[in-house]
């Protein structure tokens, strides 16, 4: 892609970023970026994303002013599940690339001050894995009890199917073996055995291989299900914290700097053991938020947010939230009730086409029905809450999805760099595309793509860049505690960010009208009489604090972010 | 050194006189002669703070007075010049005497007498209330609410957040200390959530959304709005319409069902139950009295005719029970107020007073007026225009929103054995206990 006439040289960076630097709490500040590395750019005109494509577009990355990069699975695969099925720990799918372009994209990121964090699936092996097929090969080979083996399936049948739109039970049978095997995603996923230390080592071997190449971290992906007990629901097990530890003590003795983010999809409360005292995943997801955001703007009060933030413990300091609008995998219903489930699907997927197992595979857009008030509300609110932001690729454009396409492919679609041939993703013939470009006439690439986007000032893509710029000079975004407070309006969502800044104390307060009507409210703010506060976009000075509660009004969907420190 | 005594009597009485709602309090008429009837000095030192009760006929009343050194007291009132006593000497000094309420100081010193020390405060918010008391917020984190109309039994509201505490009911703001001094119930301090929002904002949250769907369709563009829809029905559904509108508050309402529910199990359990009597049953036909129209006779004849042993059981009832009552906050629904004014009774209604017993369904009834009161409210807000289909919509939102309610009431476990056992019953009591409220709503409603 030729650069739009306003993007920066390449390697420029946007105001106040900092280059790679030694802080070994870098995601604590850090925006995320997650991208599908054979969707994301195709270098060398297969029709398949690849990581030198990555490499490629870093410049478009570091324009944006993303921190590290998360990529997708690009292990070999027989890509029954994404990528997720790993058939080799130690090199890339052929079609991704090879390990000596891992090597250099981590180079060359972090020229830019760009991390690299990587799927790290290491609950399950794909079928297709040198280790299982030695391991079902019989019962006594070396490999034999390095996955989950049993001679029935009656065993912990109380732990649930997680694919239960797939899976009816966690055992399959196995005719070579004669014997059931253990798997808690899908049945060509065999759950790797934990109780076996070789197991154990090898992991930590695959671990080791990756840090040396580099690599910034992991996101770690069914962290929660590792060990199995009688009894139990098989998740969350003590077994599973201390594995994970010890891979902690190891990546800090070996590997200061890097970090591990668990993939938990469970209750807040339940996954802060995963921080441990400090000791053991330095970021955790916090899935329930998400959907609770969109429900607060569905429903047009602010109870759905601040219910689940006053049910958030806090974390141990050098921890942080990983949080997010939408990713790879479907919009996870897992964590509302029965009740809120069924509202989110009546609200939000209609088409039994986006449901899928508990979730909803949409993209942000089109789940909004494109309207940019949501889509930017929704984003304040991801840069404003506690914890990292994840964004997902194509989202800063407002890109679409394909519902037709099977499985969790419909928000796999290539991203839309151009409005020439293939989005600008691939010089291949179109035939050859791994999955067809988006070319609706709302969402299609001629419509939505980088290009367009970046020479529009206000575009999207602009103002989400702008946002992100106006994050970073705030750390307190980052770091900062949070306090919910008392506004009078249901539709209005107050919060205050606080903490010690570089510059001393600082107060954000950030306003939201979850309404689609304009709103006004009067907010308690009280203890910040006679400051007078500073919008953080605009520096638009707004009436100073009175001893009365102060009253704001917003715009459909509007929001500010105020200091209220009186720093301007 | 003292500050005298007669003096600040005096200007007490004086001051309760110069107030509005003090005369219609003193009833039955404005008394000839009030006095103090006991006194305390809560501080000595200036600020000084003292608590005074006075009595009129047979009402009495708390005053607390707060005097400083004149100087000071621009800058403490602060534009509530109106709580100025007036002049007082204290030793050799003349100090001014003012209502203590205006003073931050003052309520800080209050909160630490009240609370027996436990409790310290540095910031306070005064809240808007009714005449008979003060209402103050501290830290954002206690609430108190100091009574100047005082009862001279046990207060009804004191007596049933004490008793709802005791039983562990926990969707109430919990008591934190209980001010009872000379037999008299002067003040209570409970817990204060800052988030929390009164239900009726929700609901009209929820109206808003969905009437809003109403807007630009009575010309005949299709809920889809294109160009073409053309001039098709406005409501396929309205049942639909309101299921499927983003701000539906059936969920809401459920989880408010199962609140109350707990609530009346609650009250059955600190306060007792017993069988409905034939006064639960007379109740009911007669509070629909000379109620005509549609329904109303006949719901008379057959709750005339219900047998009192199959009414169900006869509880405390809260007794003012509506959704300005309840709120809404992180941790769920919450009885927020238990409605006991002195000088208004009931604010939607004569016939409930706290510390009545009777059938819960009556909870249920005031409940029930209060969704269609706030759907009224809410249409009340729209264009005339939008009149015929709005109205269609907020019929219907008020049937889902009601079923939903007494749904989740219904679900939760327990509460079966306060109802009436045959569901028919229950459902009768309930249609008469509606049918009047909205026959006193609209002899009372200025409007008709």
């Amino acid at each position: 892609m030729d650069a739009p006439a306003d993007q920066p040289a390449p390697g420029a960076r946007p105001h106040g970023w900092h280059a790679l630097d030694d802080d070994p709490r870098w995601y604590e500040r850090a925006v995320f970026y997650e991208l599908v590395p054979r969707s994301f750019y195709d270098s060398d005109g297969d029709g398949v994303g690849d990581i030198r494509g990555i490499v490629e577009k870093l410049d478009y990355l570091a324009w944006l002013g993303i921190d590290c990069i998360w990529l997708l699975p690009f292990y070999p695969s027989p890509l029954r599940d994404g990528g997720y099925d790993v058939a080799d720990y130690w090199s890339v799918a052929p079609d991704c690339g090879s390990v000596d372009d891992v090597a250099l994209l981590v180079a060359e990121a972090h020229r830019r001050g760009i991390r690299i964090i990587a799927d790290l699936v290491i609950n399950h092996t794909s079928d297709q894995h040198p280790w299982f097929l030695e391991s079902r090969a019989s019962r006594d080979n070396p490999k034999a009890d390095w996955y989950v083996w049993g001679d029935d399936d009656q065993r912990w049948s109380d732990i649930r199917v997680i694919f239960c739109d797939a899976e009816s039970s966690n055992w399959t049978f196995d005719p070579v073996r004669q014997q059931y095997y253990w798997h808690r995603f899908f049945h060509h996923q065999p759950d790797l055995n934990y109780e076996n230390p070789e197991v154990r080592e090898a992991v930590m071997a695959v671990v080791r291989f990756w840090l040396d190449l580099g690599i910034d971290g992991f996101r770690l992906d069914a962290a929660a299900y590792l060990f199995q007990r009688d009894g139990t629901s098989g998740e969350n097990l003590p077994e599973t914290h201390e594995f994970l530890q010890a891979m902690r003590r190891e990546m800090d003795r070996d590997y200061p700097r890097r970090m591990l983010l668990a993939e938990v999809n469970q209750w807040p409360a339940d996954v802060v053991d995963y921080f441990g005292d400090g000791d053991e995943c330095h970021m955790c997801f916090h899935f329930p938020l998400m959907p609770r955001m969109f429900m607060a703007v569905r429903r047009e009060q602010r109870f759905p947010i601040t219910e689940i933030l006053a049910q958030t413990p806090p974390i141990p300091s050098g921890c942080q939230w990983g949080i997010f609008l939408r990713n790879h995998d479907e919009l996870t219903l897992e964590m509302v009730t029965d009740e809120e489930r069924d509202y989110m699907y009546a609200e939000y997927a209609s088409d039994p086409r986006m449901r899928r197992n508990l979730g909803i595979r949409r993209r942000l857009a089109p789940l909004v029905d494109n309207d940019r008030g949501v889509a930017q509300l929704l984003h304040a609110l991801l840069l404003s809450l506690p914890g990292s932001p994840v964004l997902y690729y194509g989202d800063e454009l407002q890109m679409g999805d394909n519902i037709y396409l099977g499985d969790r492919d419909g928000v796999r679609t290539p991203m839309q760099w151009t409005p020439d041939r293939n989005g600008g993703f691939s010089r291949a013939d179109f035939a050859r595309l791994l999955l067809p470009p988006l070319m609706d006439p709302v969402y299609g690439y001629q419509a939505v793509n980088v290009e367009a986007e970046t020479r529009d000032p206000s575009s999207f893509l602009h103002w989400l860049r702008r946002m992100l710029a106006v994050r970073r000079q705030h750390p307190i975004f980052a770091t900062g505690g949070i306090e919910v407070l008392p506004a009078d309006n249901p539709s209005v969502l107050a919060y205050v960010r606080t903490g010690s800044g570089d510059a001393g104390d600082e107060v954000v307060l950030c306003v939201y009208n979850l309404s689609r009507f304009a709103q006004a409210a009067e907010i308690s703010v009280g203890r910040w009489v006679g400051s007078r506060p500073v919008e953080l976009v605009g520096r638009a000075q707004f009436p100073r604090i009175g001893s009365d509660a102060y009253v704001v009004t917003l715009g459909p969907h509007g929001f500010y972010w105020l200091d209220i420190e009186g720093r301007g | 050194m003292a500050v005298d005594q007669d003096d600040l009597a005096r200007l007490a009485i004086a001051y309760l006189e110069r107030q509005h709602w003090y005369s219609g309090a003193a009833e039955p008429a404005p008394p000839a002669h009030a006095e103090v009837v006991a006194a305390r000095t809560i501080r000595e030192e200036r600020p000084g703070l003292a608590r005074l009760v006075v009595g009129a006929g047979t009402r009495r009343f708390q005053v607390l007075v707060g005097w400083r050194d004149p100087s000071e007291l621009s800058t403490v009132l602060r534009g509530r010049e109106s709580a100025i006593l007036g002049p007082v000497s204290d030793g050799p000094d003349q100090v001014l005497a003012y209502d203590a309420v205006a003073d931050d100081e003052l309520l800080v010193e209050l909160l630490a007498h009240v609370t027996g020390g436990r409790e310290r405060a540095t910031l306070v918010r005064r809240v808007p209330s009714l005449d008979s008391h003060a209402s103050v917020v501290y830290d954002e984190r206690l609430f108190m609410k100091c009574y100047r109309v005082l009862d001279r039994g046990a207060r009804p509201e004191v007596e049933v957040v004490l008793g709802l505490d005791r039983v562990g009911f926990n969707a109430l703001l919990a008591p934190v200390a209980h001010w009872r001094e000379d037999g008299l119930d002067l003040a209570i301090v409970r817990e204060f959530l800052p988030g929390a929002l009164e239900g009726r904002l929700l609901a009209l949250t929820s109206l808003r959304d969905l009437l809003a769907h109403a807007s630009g369709r009575e010309e005949g563009a299709s809920s889809d709005g294109g160009p073409d829809a053309g001039g098709a029905p406005v409501v396929a559904d309205p049942e639909d319409e309101c299921a499927s509108a983003g701000g539906d508050l059936a969920s809401e309402m459920a989880r408010l069902g199962a609140t109350t529910a707990r609530l009346h199990l609650a009250l059955s359990e600190a306060f007792g139950d017993r069988p409905a009597s034939a006064s639960t049953v007379e109740d009911a036909a007669s509070a629909l009295g000379g109620a005509r129209g549609e329904g109303a006779t006949e719901v008379a004849e057959r709750v005339a005719s219900v047998d009192p042993g199959a009414a169900g059981r006869s509880i405390r009832l809260h007794g003012d029970y509506h959704l300005r009552r309840v709120m809404r906050s992180e941790v769920g629904w919450l009885v927020a107020g238990f409605g006991d004014d002195p000088l208004y009774g009931a604010s939607e209604g004569e016939v409930s007073r706290p510390g009545r017993r009777g059938s819960p369904v009556e909870d249920l009834a005031d409940m029930c007026n209060s969704v269609h009161r706030v759907a009224e409210e809410a249409l009340a807000q729209r264009p005339g225009s939008e009149t015929p289909l709005a109205s269609e919509l907020a019929r219907a939102w008020e049937r889902r929103n009601r079923s939903a309610f007494l749904e989740g009431y219904a679900a939760t476990e327990g509460v079966g054995r306060l109802l009436p056992r045959d569901p028919s019953v229950t459902e009768l009591l309930l249609s008469a206990h509606e049918l009047a409220r909205e026959r006193r709503y609209e002899a009372t409603s200025p409007d008709t």
